[in-house]
């Protein structure tokens, strides 16, 4: 498998090498894993907490150095100071529990758009779980995988000017292929390799971007995968239609972050995203770190995960949602990045960042910024594939913001940035 | 050492009973419930005198979260300190304030507050611990006898630290080597990257 995939006539110049990593028992484990997950609830009580978190809560202050410092672990949960990304950034290690053997550790690096660069400390294990809550998410759009050996179960994409790729394989699912790709065309002996190479490897699953699918969706492939795995940036409804209708095949919107990963999935019937994980705990917190009532808006903090190399106590994400309970377990809506924005009105009313995502919902955009100037100006700031759009964006913004923003091809080729920003004192609301 | 105070059991079985109140939260910032220069302020009064606001102004969270472990000590020397014989004993308010703040940050420097109640040695060393620093011992020791066990307990608990903080800052080191050593994405496969 790796040599086809390494030695196809249209083949990328593969950059790099990694693997799995993992031990012969620790498949076995895997597998266990992803039985747990695909039967196992997820929820708690509107007004409780899971079951298993007052044991968790006293294993992390016993077994992790940043936590073991702050003394016992509050009797009210509530009162567990939170941490923040730039508590992990500060040093990784005082995150790690004593328990964890450190020659097995790995990194994921992040970089995220709040200027503190991360290295997260994981393991093999843990970046094999993964596919479990991929699974759950495909099984809640009817798709269960099926590829297996000699086939190619999925391609990562990336779209930049320098990214990392290579070839593996994945042992749960009897050692199908898995290939990391970059579709800028300075990866390629030639450009026309792109679709040629996607036909060839014909992937059960595309995981990627809104930038590298918007790219994706420029090429003439044939092959149609089963499902596409949106992950990392804010996918609209109307990127989310464009692909669906182009590959005809559900496109599943994953919130996920190097920290969590895979929190949810977003479903349409949910209006939000389903959360996914059964051993993780969702509140959402006003600015001064209290739980905002039930169905408002506030950031997502995040207790428990998968990853043991990082047990996450009152995790401050900087992602703002609301949380609220349906039939099929808590779901996150309105979710969006980092902290809400207000923009002014051209009459001066002020207007919340969720309403201007909601005016371009329609369009696929695969990434956009829009920016408020001290003196009221706005800047809305698309990706060089995306200009064709430019007129329409400012045409269904005008109503709501009253003004039209001047357009700037700003959004480089596997930028990530701070979607919504302003200039103005009361911005932050 | 040099007067005999309570009997060592009585002041045992006084923290194993601490009502919760004083194992709660002290306030730092908008957190926590127990506002400790208040608790301070009112145990200073029942033992006999008021304490000048500058005093109590060393039981304010300074530090943030890295005074929590203090305050609360701080909390549980309170309620030791409000039994009805040192009440009637009427120990100086210096050696009290002592006691309550550098005592209880030597202490919280080495162990969860929360031990201090529910670990049977952690217990005994601060209640000897108290005793020691108003210049009392158990009833029924000898200074000598007071002195050594006392001696025994710290010695063992500060050895038993320095080794687990010498440990911990080793560890750490090898940590973020190993983590530096893994090239970042080289690290192992995800089927999606955020």
């Amino acid at each position: 498998m790796l040599a086809f995939l390494r030695e196809h006539p249209a083949a990328p110049h593969y950059r790099n090498q990694s693997g799995n990593r993992l031990l012969a028992p620790e498949i076995e484990t895997l597998r266990a894993f992803e039985l747990e997950v695909a039967e196992a609830a997820v929820g708690w009580p509107p007004a409780g907490h899971p079951s298993w978190l007052e044991e968790y809560v006293k294993r992390v202050f016993e077994d992790v150095p940043h936590f073991r410092r702050l003394g016992s672990p509050p009797k009210r949960f509530g009162d567990i100071p939170a941490i923040t990304r730039a508590d992990l950034a500060a040093d990784i290690a005082r995150f790690v529990p004593d328990s964890v053997p450190i020659d097995r550790l790995i990194n994921f690096r992040t970089t995220g758009t709040t200027g503190h660069p991360l290295l997260i400390a994981s393991h093999p294990l843990v970046a094999g779980r993964y596919l479990a809550f991929h699974k759950r998410a495909l099984r809640r759009f009817g798709i269960e995988l099926r590829h297996g050996q000699g086939q190619v179960g999925v391609v990562l994409l990336g779209f930049q000017k320098k990214c990392f790729t290579y070839v593996s394989v994945t042992p749960v699912m009897n050692e199908s292929g898995l290939a990391k790709i970059n579709l800028h065309p300075g990866d390629w002996r030639h450009p026309d390799d792109r679709a040629s190479y996607l036909d060839a490897l014909q992937p059960e699953i595309i995981a990627g971007d809104p930038i590298s699918f918007a790219e994706l969706l420029t090429l003439p492939m044939t092959a149609r995968p089963r499902a596409l795995l949106s992950v990392g940036m804010m996918l609209s409804t109307g990127m989310r239609q464009a692909l669906e209708q182009h590959f005809a095949c559900p496109v599943l919107d994953l919130y996920s972050m190097n920290e969590v990963g895979p929190i949810g999935v977003f479903d349409a019937t949910l209006n939000g995203h389903l959360l996914l994980q059964n051993r993780l705990y969702v509140e959402i917190l006003d600015a001064e770190g209290h739980p905002v009532p039930a169905g408002e808006r506030g950031e997502i903090t995040f207790s428990g995960g998968f990853n043991f190399c990082l047990p996450l106590l009152r995790y401050r994400s900087g992602d703002h949602a609301k949380l609220v309970w349906t039939p099929e377990g808590p779901v996150l809506r309105e979710l969006s990045g980092r902290r809400p924005v207000r923009f002014r009105t051209r009459h001066g009313a002020w207007i919340n960042n969720i309403d201007v995502t909601h005016a371009l919902a329609s369009l696929p955009l695969p990434q956009y910024g829009l920016h408020q100037n001290a003196d009221g100006s706005l800047a809305l700031r698309l990706a060089p594939q995306a200009m064709p759009l430019a007129k329409r964006a400012a045409e269904l913004l005008r109503p709501l913001l009253g003004a039209t923003p001047r357009i700037i091809e700003a959004v480089a080729a596997g930028d990530k940035i701070l979607q919504y920003t302003s200039d103005l004192d009361q911005a932050l609301a | 050492m040099n007067q005999s105070g309570p009997h060592l059991e009585t002041l045992l079985r006084r923290l194993a009973d601490i009502p919760p109140d004083f194992l709660d939260e002290p306030r730092i910032g908008q957190n926590g419930q127990v506002f400790v220069p208040a608790l301070v302020n009112d145990l200073l009064s029942h033992l006999g005198e008021r304490a000048p606001l500058a005093v109590l102004e060393r039981f304010q969270a300074k530090n943030g979260l890295a005074d929590r472990n203090r305050l609360m000590l701080t909390m549980i020397v309170a309620w030791l300190l409000a039994d009805d014989w040192f009440v009637a004993a009427h120990p100086p308010q210096a050696d009290c304030v002592r006691l309550l703040d550098d005592a209880a940050r030597e202490l919280a420097q080495a162990s969860a507050a929360r031990k201090y109640v529910d670990d049977p040695e952690r217990r005994e060393e601060l209640a000897r611990l108290a005793l020691a620093r108003l210049g009392y011992r158990p009833a029924g020791e000898t200074a000598a006898q007071a002195t050594d066990r006392l001696s025994a307990l710290s010695v063992s608990e500060r050895r038993r630290l320095l080794a687990a903080s010498r440990a911990a800052e080793a560890r750490a080191r090898a940590i973020r080597e190993e983590l530096a050593r893994k090239q970042a994405e080289a690290s192992a496969d995800k089927w999606t990257r955020e």
